[in-house]
Order: C-alpha cells, then structure tokens, then sequence
C-alpha cells in the first residue's frame, strides 16, 4: 500500500528513470550475492538431481546423466510417501499450531502486566529461541532420557517407571522440543502486533459491556489476522528445514518414526552416499514449501 | 472490580508455569556445568565447581574457535544488515514490476535446507579456489541469510511512513541522506532483529563450515562442540555441559541488550493496516 | 549530486566483492606455493575425544624427531571432529582437488574399495616394493587394504576379531562358573535369560542395534558376526553375487527378535538407541557388573587401560572375552569377523614422495606396537605379535585366536550401501516394526535395488 502511495507522488519521467537506477543500484549487492552464492548452487541442485552424482564408488568417478531415474526411484519408495507425511505432522503440530498458538497466548497474556515480570518471561523464552540447536538437541536428549529432569519429576510424582520418550514417543518429542524452541519468535511477532492496536478500541468495548472472551475473539484477533496469517506462513517455511534438531535428537529414527524431507534427503546423500538421488528429494522440499506459501496467500489472503 | 483482580494474577499465574516450562529443559546444562561428576542424568551438584568451564577455557583451540565463530557470525550480521536495508528501500518505497514474483522467490528460497546445496556449494568453492578461505565462507553464509533478511527488513519498512521522509525531501535531503537520517534510526528494531536473526543462526551453523573449512584451527565453535560428543571416547558432561553454557552465552548477551529495541521488530502486519 | 547514492553504492560493491575475491583466492595460493621448499604432510583421521589414540602416538615429539631426521619435510595432524558418517563426507569431498586433500588419510577397510573405485587413492604397490619391512606385515591381513581390482591400496594399520564381553561377576551370580563359554546361540540365550531372572537390573545381553547411531557396527558386529556363524555369507566372491532371502539371515534376525523382544535381555530402548551406546555399556555398565555379557570387538581393552577412557585395574580379573560360537557349534566352533583402519594416500596429493616416508615412519614396529597397547586392536605385523609386552595384554590370546577362523567383509564397492541396508534390517527387527521375515523381504529388494537382481542369490 504505502509503495503505490509513492509512485503517485512522483511526478515526471526523469524522477522515474532516477527511481530505475537507484532501484537497480540498491538491489544490486544483495541480488549479486543471491545470484552468485545461492541461485547459482540450486542450479547445480537441480542438474544434479538428473545424474548419479555419489561421493564415493564408481559413480563419482564417472558422472552420468541418468534422466528421470531418481525421480522415478523416488516416486516409487515407500519413505518417501512416509517422510512427506512426517514432514506435514512435524510442520503442522510444531509450528502451525504449537508455536502460533503458545506465541499468541503467551503475547496475549503478557499485555499489561508488569514490565520486570515481562522482561523475565521474555528472556526465558527467547533464551530457547537463541540457543545453537545442537545444544537445544542435546539438552533435549538429556530432559528426555531415562534419569533425566522430566522422568524424575514423573517418577517421584506419580510412582511409574521411566519413559523411554525418545523411542517410545519420538514425534511427539520432536515436536515438543521444537514448540520450545521456536515460540519466541512467533511470541515476538505477536507482541509487536499487539503492541499497535490502538488502547481505545478495546476500551470502548468494555465500556459497552462486552466479556473479555468476546473483545479477544472479536476485536484483537481480528486486528492481527493479517499477522497471524503472515507469521504461520514464516513458520511453515521455517520450519520445513529443521534437520538438526531432529537429526541430533532421533535421527530420523526409530525406524523411520521421525524421518522427515530434510532427515530423508541427509540419508540418503551423505550417509547411503547417493547424492543425486538426495539432491531430488531436496527439491520435492522446494515444491512443498511453494506450494504451501501459495496456498497460505490464496486461503488465509497473505500480501508478499 | 476483584473479578477483574483475580483474572488478573491467575494470568499471572499461567504465564509464570509457562516460565517454569520453558526454563526446565535448560536445568540440566546449568547444573551439570557446575557438577565436578556430572551425568546425562539431572542431578543436584554435589558441590560447585568452576573446573569444567576452567578445562573448557585452557584449551586454547577452543578459544580461538569461539574468536572465529564470533568474527564470522559478527560481520555476516553486519552486512546481511547493511545489504538488506538497500535492498528492501526500493521495495518497500517503488512500485517495481518484478516485486511479486521476486520476493515470492525469495521466501521459497527460505526453505531449502543447507544440506542440498552444499555439495554444489562445495564444487563452485573448489573451482573459483575459494576453498578453506573463511572469508569465502562468510561470503557464503551472508548470502544464504539475504532471502529471509531482506524479507523481514521489508516487511518492516512497510510500516515506517513515508511522510517523514518525504518532508526531508522538501528540505533538499538526497534519497541517500533520507535513509542514512531519516528511515535507519526508525528502523533501528527491524536492524536490530534481523541482526539476531542472522547472528544466532550463523553461530550455531555446523555444516557450512564443517563441509567448507579443511584445516582445524580455522573451525569455528560449532564445529569443534562435536569434540564433546566423541563417539568411543567417554562423553564428559561436565565439560560439554560448561561448552554449551558458553557457547550459549554470546547469543544470550547479544539479545539482552539490544531487547529494547527488539520489542518492535516483527512487524509483519503492515498489509493490514 | 542526487544519484550519489547508486554510483557509490555500485562502486562500493564491485570493488569490495571484487578485492574479497581476490583475498579469499590468494589466501590458499600462497599458502600451498612452495617458496622454502618444504613440503607439508597432512595427516587427516577421525577424532574420537579426549585420549585420542592418534593424538597420543604422534605426539609433538614424534613429529619433531621426524623432521630433524627429514628435513625438508614438515607433518601436520589434521584431525576431522565429527560423527563417522559426517567424517567420511567430508573426507570424500576433500580428497577430490589436490587444493583440499589432505596427503594421509586414514580409511575404514569397509570403504577403502568404494573409495579407490571412486579414484580417490593412489595404489601404493610400487612404494611397498622398496620398503623392506613390507614383509613383516602379516599377509593373511593385507587384503584388508586392497581395492576390488587386487591394487594394495592402503597400509593396515590395526585389525580386530570380535567376541562375546562377559561380566564375571554377572555371569557367576547367574549360576555359571567364571570359565563360562557359548557353545552355539542357544547357549547365549539360556545364559542372558538366567541373568535376567537373578539379577533383574543387570543388562544381560547388549549388541549394536540402532542404525542411525551404531552404523557400520550394526552391520558387522552384530549382523555379520550372526550371518558367518549360521555358514553362510554376505557375498559370494566366487560368483560376485550377494545372498539374500536366505535361511541364515532369516535366522540371524531371529536371534536377535529373540534376544530384544520375545525374551526381552536385551538393553531398554533408549540405552539401545542411544548415540553413546557403546561407551555406556563398556565404560559403565559392563564394567560396573551392571551388564552380563556384550557382543562386540576385542578393541575395547583400549578403554579400560592405563590412560584410556575407563581404566579398569586387574581387568581379567573383572571381565573375560569369550570366542563368538557359531550357529549351533559347528566346527570349528567360533567365528569372528574382522576389520580394521588403514593408511592411504589420496591420489590428487601433490607430496606422495614425502607422505610416504611419513607413513613409513607411522608404521614402524615400534609405532605399530604403541598403536595396540593404546588401542586394544590387533597388530598387523608378525614382529609385534610377537613381542612380549604385546602378549601380556589382556585377552589377547582368545582375541587372535579368533583371528584364525575370520572373515572379511566384501571387497565390492557396493558393500558401504548394502551396509546401510543391513543396517536398517536389523534396527527394524530389535525395535519390532518388523519380524525376521519381513525385514528379510525388504532387504531382498534393497539390496536388489543397490546392485541389480542379477546380482544377487539365495545361498545354500
């Protein structure tokens, strides 16, 4: 909106061409960059998802084309019906609901309460948020194990055996972990939201007599919808990558209980050594990724 | 009015559980840091200690790993900050025919996971020479954080007005003048979280570096936190438990103190406005 | 000037990215010109934690004594920190430019065929021509660094036979006297069922199960080590084809069924699939009477020496190591596969000459020696295993007895991927997503898949 506002108050033809340069000019570093360091290599990508590319064994001595071959292998494995729809469950509980839902609660709740209060909750869950993953993983590791700080609290609480959570719950611990990890940043976004809505709509209602069930449910979660939308589709995106935290946590495993894209593409370019065939389960990734932002800017009317 | 109180600290109340949650999971690395026999078990310490972040420290390749990780991790936040400003001006301000399509490229791009590229990565790094060369790397990293930067940056934009701007115009600013005075200082939160944002992302990469760098004394610390977890040799905790402490600590400070200016940095609700 | 900003910006740009460029590519040129004429050889091996073996044989000393001796030759230890997996990546992608590759490299003997397939390695036969003390490598062991075209391609540097891991105490309490011995599988089972019902907070029987954190030691430890015993193989070299849907395998997942589900000794899941399974069974439990009885290789006597990860005082006294029985005892009786690490040189190095006498220096009996008492591994030469303090180390008598019936694992470059379908194999039967059967029918067409149908057969 405010862009179209501007054009309209530039008026004649050689501000315009001045407006071309000046656009070229500041794109240019960050474009150069994008072309050189990141569309150049998903080129690569995805000629390399046509060839046997493998880092060891005949194939990386003699680089062949091999057409279609590793997407019809693809389409025809079983793993990767089964990584896609972990993908989905991983995505769709972990962020889409998890995060959104705890960040907004959490937003919510945190309006108007006292400020060193707010500071200490803030820091506590951004401190999940700013951790390296590979520590995150590893304290999960530990909270989850057999000793660890969630068995000994349900040991001593409710006199049962320990839970063997990582192998006999590993979705659900996944998920848990990455709900920890990421409502931060959906709790950030959400206060900002929060923050700008104007006091005096809301006040108005309560002088009109309306529950504060009814001012959240029909006035404030009305006034960020657009932010709601926004940041669920930031998350999706965000989240359809994670690879170490679940790598580091499960491995994928048991079995293949938490194998999801990125933990599927891994095994079988680095550790099965098939790189070509990985390089085409990454770009199943890229569609599922254009196709959810797609459908996220149709259904929930997101502006790019 | 006492209806109204007691809702009031049951939030209150809720909002301190959910602290407790999310502080819990941290525990065990902040006690077994401290625990001279620490275990993958939670456990009280017997009694403190500062060995395991003294044996952490004497070691001078982790030092100086953590020096690199802080240099690279520090200039990638830098210019992904400076690129991506430049960058979302003109699309935030100019109404561009290419706007749509390229920045739904770049929020697809988002979602690429790192290992897919990397071989490639690797190969074009071999072939430009560019291999072992930590300011290659960075190159490299700042360029895989532009997508999501200059995303937020202009999402951010969006809601800095133009009037304020434009009245700089009037007093005979230049475009250049106008973002350096007016716009950068409004936009000081949106700086500040996509630094973060790039920062803490950069400084818990394994992967990138691990693949790109060949000698172990370039290795930043994300890299050498794997020495910790060897897989025949027995699993200090103590050690590993004080590494991640430290290794957490950076990030921690670094939000601490530019949380004021964070607070307004996600906005991402200007189309609605 | 109103386009002020554009120009500089642009101007600023291109001469930064431009001068960067240039800085990270000179970087590496002068780095490798070789201006003082000193050649640098890079060492590059898995590092395995603190007390390190490589670390603590190629001290700072060893290296110095090296280079007053060869001048003109300069040795850098290049250790790569990171899971197996992660370390044999990132050495394949190093050793493909002569800019990144390190000069020696220390290759699992499984992947030593995929890798010299793949024109990483130089074949070493014309060096080992001219290095008299060739011969005192045993020969049995050499095939070990040979590629699937018979080149020598790398220099053992250990070997390793595996076994059963007995807690005496463990063993005694559960009825047995301490000279307890498998006979065949049975024997196994009925002793770890005993265990279970005397000492029910014991472990009574652990293997490597967990395909994502066990790896290679699924596959040959535990697999391989059943599959040998039943008298059939993974591959026939004769015929150059794989063995699948066949009565061995079958069985040897079903002691394994038996083992972690249907009498349930085997150690809870989440100790099973842990990524630190093996330093929690013989760092702590097994030597903490907390386990009975542990099926893996003899090289864990690296652990519980002087100076290793869990010293153990008087360890014969505490544990024993028991030859692996076959299926149901067949002669002769036990069987082991057998392994190890070797040296080689990468073919896109520049300094083999001098890699070479480095890895002549490696290897001297003295070095190689040192190398089994820190490790727990078998030697490779026929003067070590000779050498008195050699033999006095614990088990060792059992351990290279084992040697005399060993197997090695396929010299195919495919092996490394039927590994990782072995692998999955048998996590699927010890997690019980899958019985012995099944797991069998799904290795049938992974391994159809890895090496063509016509490759593969059904042996005996």
């Amino acid at each position: 909106m405010n862009s179209s506002e501007t054009i309209g108050r530039i008026p004649n033809r050689s501000k315009k061409r001045n407006q071309i340069k000046r656009t070229f000019g500041l794109l240019a570093p960050g474009v150069l960059l994008l072309l050189v360091f990141f569309i150049t290599p998903m080129v690569l990508t995805v000629i390399f998802s046509f060839t046997n590319l493998s880092l060891t064994g005949d194939a990386a001595a003699n680089l062949k084309f091999v057409g279609f071959q590793n997407f019809v292998t693809m389409f025809k494995d079983p793993e990767l019906a089964n990584s896609i729809w972990k993908t989905i469950i991983f995505v769709v509980f972990s962020a889409v609901i998890g995060q959104c839902f705890f960040g907004f609660l959490i937003a919510l709740l945190m309006r108007g309460k006292n400020k060193t209060f707010r500071r200490v909750v803030g820091l506590i869950i951004i401190a999940a948020w700013v951790t390296p993953e590979v520590v995150v993983s590893f304290c999960w590791v530990a909270f989850l194990s057999d000793g660890g700080t969630l068995n000994k609290i349900l040991v001593s609480l409710l006199n049962i055996k320990p839970i063997a959570w990582l192998y006999s719950f590993p979705m659900i611990s996944v998920v848990i972990a990455n709900i920890w990890r990421g409502t931060a940043f959906s709790m950030m976004v959400f206060q900002t939201a929060l923050d700008d809505i104007p006091a005096e709509i809301e006040e108005a209602a309560v002088i009109d007599g309306a529950s504060r069930w009814q001012i959240t449910t029909r006035i404030t979660i009305p006034m960020v919808r657009g932010t709601i939308a926004t940041n669920i589709m930031l998350v999706t995106l965000q989240t359809l990558g994670v690879f170490t935290l679940i790598y580091t946590m499960t491995g994928g495993g048991p079995g293949n209980a938490t194998s999801t894209l990125p933990v599927f593409m891994y095994k079988q370019a680095f550790v099965s050594y098939q790189l070509g065939y990985g390089t085409a389960i990454s770009l199943v990734l890229l569609v599922i990724g254009a196709v959810a932002s797609l459908l996220y800017m149709k259904v929930l009317k997101v502006k790019v | 009015m006492r209806q109204k109180n007691s809702i009031k600290i049951a939030q209150y109340i809720v909002l301190g559980i959910i602290a407790v949650l999310f502080l819990v999971p941290l525990l065990w690395m902040l006690f077994s840091s401290v625990d001279p026999h620490a275990i993958q078990s939670i456990q009280m310490p017997s009694r403190l200690t500062l060995d395991n972040f003294k044996a952490v420290i004497s070691d001078k390749s982790i030092l100086r790993s953590f020096g690199i990780g802080l240099l690279m991790s520090g200039f990638q936040a830098i210019f992904v900050v400076l690129i991506c400003v430049l960058a979302a001006y003109p699309l935030s301000r100019y109404r561009l025919p290419f706007k749509r399509p390229f920045m739904l490229t770049i929020l697809f791009l988002t979602s690429l996971p790192m290992t897919a590229v990397i071989v490639p990565v690797y190969q074009m790094f071999l072939y430009l020479k560019f291999q072992n060369s930590l300011i290659a790397t960075t190159i490299f990293l700042i360029s895989t954080s532009l997508p999501y930067g200059i995303w937020m940056m202009k999402n951010f934009m969006d809601s800095v007005p133009i009037d304020l701007e434009e009245s700089a115009w009037m007093d005979g600013a230049t475009v250049g003048q106008g973002i350096r005075k007016v716009v950068t200082p409004l936009m000081l939160p949106g700086i500040f979280t996509v630094g973060i944002f790039t920062f803490t992302g950069s400084w818990g990469n394994f992967f990138v570096p691990f693949i790109l760098i060949s000698s172990p004394e370039k290795l930043p610390a994300s890299v050498t936190i794997f020495q910790f977890f060897g897989n025949n040799g027995l699993v200090n905790y103590g050690h590993l438990a004080a590494f991640s402490v430290l290794y957490t600590l950076p990030v921690v400070v670094l939000y601490a103190f530019s949380q004021a200016y964070m607070s307004k940095g996600f906005s991402f609700g200007g189309a609605l406005k | 000037m109103k386009l002020g900003i554009t120009k500089r910006i642009l101007a600023i740009t291109s001469i930064s990215i431009a001068s960067v460029l240039l800085l990270a590519g000179c970087g590496n040129k002068s780095a490798s010109d070789k201006k003082d004429k000193t050649t640098t050889v890079k060492i590059a091996w898995r590092y395995t934690g603190k007390n390190d073996s490589m670390e603590r044989l190629y001290t700072d000393k060893w290296i110095a004594d090296f280079e007053k001796k060869n001048p003109g030759i300069k040795v850098k230890l290049d250790p790569i920190k990171a899971t197996e997996g992660d370390y044999f990546s990132k050495l394949d992608l190093a050793m493909k430019s002569s800019e990144t590759t390190p000069d020696i490299v220390n290759e699992d003997s499984f992947i030593l065929p995929s890798d010299a397939k793949a024109g990483y390695l130089e074949p070493l036969d014309s060096y080992l021509n001219d290095w008299d003390e060739w011969s005192n490598f045993t020969e049995a062991l050499k095939s070990g660094g040979q590629g699937s075209d018979g080149k020598q391609y790398g220099i053992p540097g250990t070997t390793d036979s595996r076994g059963i891991w007995t807690n005496l105490a463990v063993i005694k309490k559960a009825g047995y006297s301490e000279d307890w011995a498998p006979k065949n599988w049975q024997d196994i089972i009925d002793a770890a069922v005993k265990i279970k019902k005397t000492q029910p907070d014991v472990i009574p029987f652990a293997a490597s199960v967990s395909a994502t954190n066990g790896g290679e030691s699924v596959a040959m430890q535990t697999f391989e080590q059943l599959l040998y015993g039943t008298g059939e193989s993974l591959y026939n070299e004769k015929t150059k084809k794989w063995n699948v849907d066949s009565k061995g395998i079958e069985s040897s997942l079903e002691f394994i069924d038996t083992i972690m589900n249907k009498k349930k000794v085997g150690p809870s899941l989440s100790v099973a699939m842990s990524a630190n399974f093996g330093s929690v069974i013989y760092q702590d439990k097994l030597p903490n009477n907390q386990a009975g009885l542990g099926m893996d290789g003899n090289w864990n006597t690296g652990n519980w020496v002087k100076g290793g990860a869990a010293p153990l005082d008087n360890v014969e006294k505490v544990l024993n190591f028991n030859l692996m029985p076959t299926q149901d005892g067949k002669k002769p009786g036990y069987v082991t596969m057998s392994g190890g690490w070797t040296w080689a040189m990468p073919k896109n190095s520049k300094n083999h000459k001098a890699a070479f006498k480095v890895l002549k220096a490696m290897n001297t009996k003295e070095m190689c020696l040192k190398r089994a008492l820190y490790e727990g591994t078998l030697t490779v030469r026929n003067d070590v295993a000779k050498d008195s303090e050699y033999l006095k180390k614990p088990f060792i008598k059992t351990a290279t007895t084992a040697l005399q019936n060993a197997y090695f694992r396929p010299k195919s470059d495919l092996y490394p991927k039927v590994s990782i379908a072995i692998q999955q194999m048998v996590e699927a039967v010890a997690t019980a997503s899958k019985t012995p059967k099944e797991a069998s029918a799904k290795y049938t067409t992974d391994v159809q898949g890895i090496v063509g149908k016509e490759n593969t057969e059904t042996q005996k």
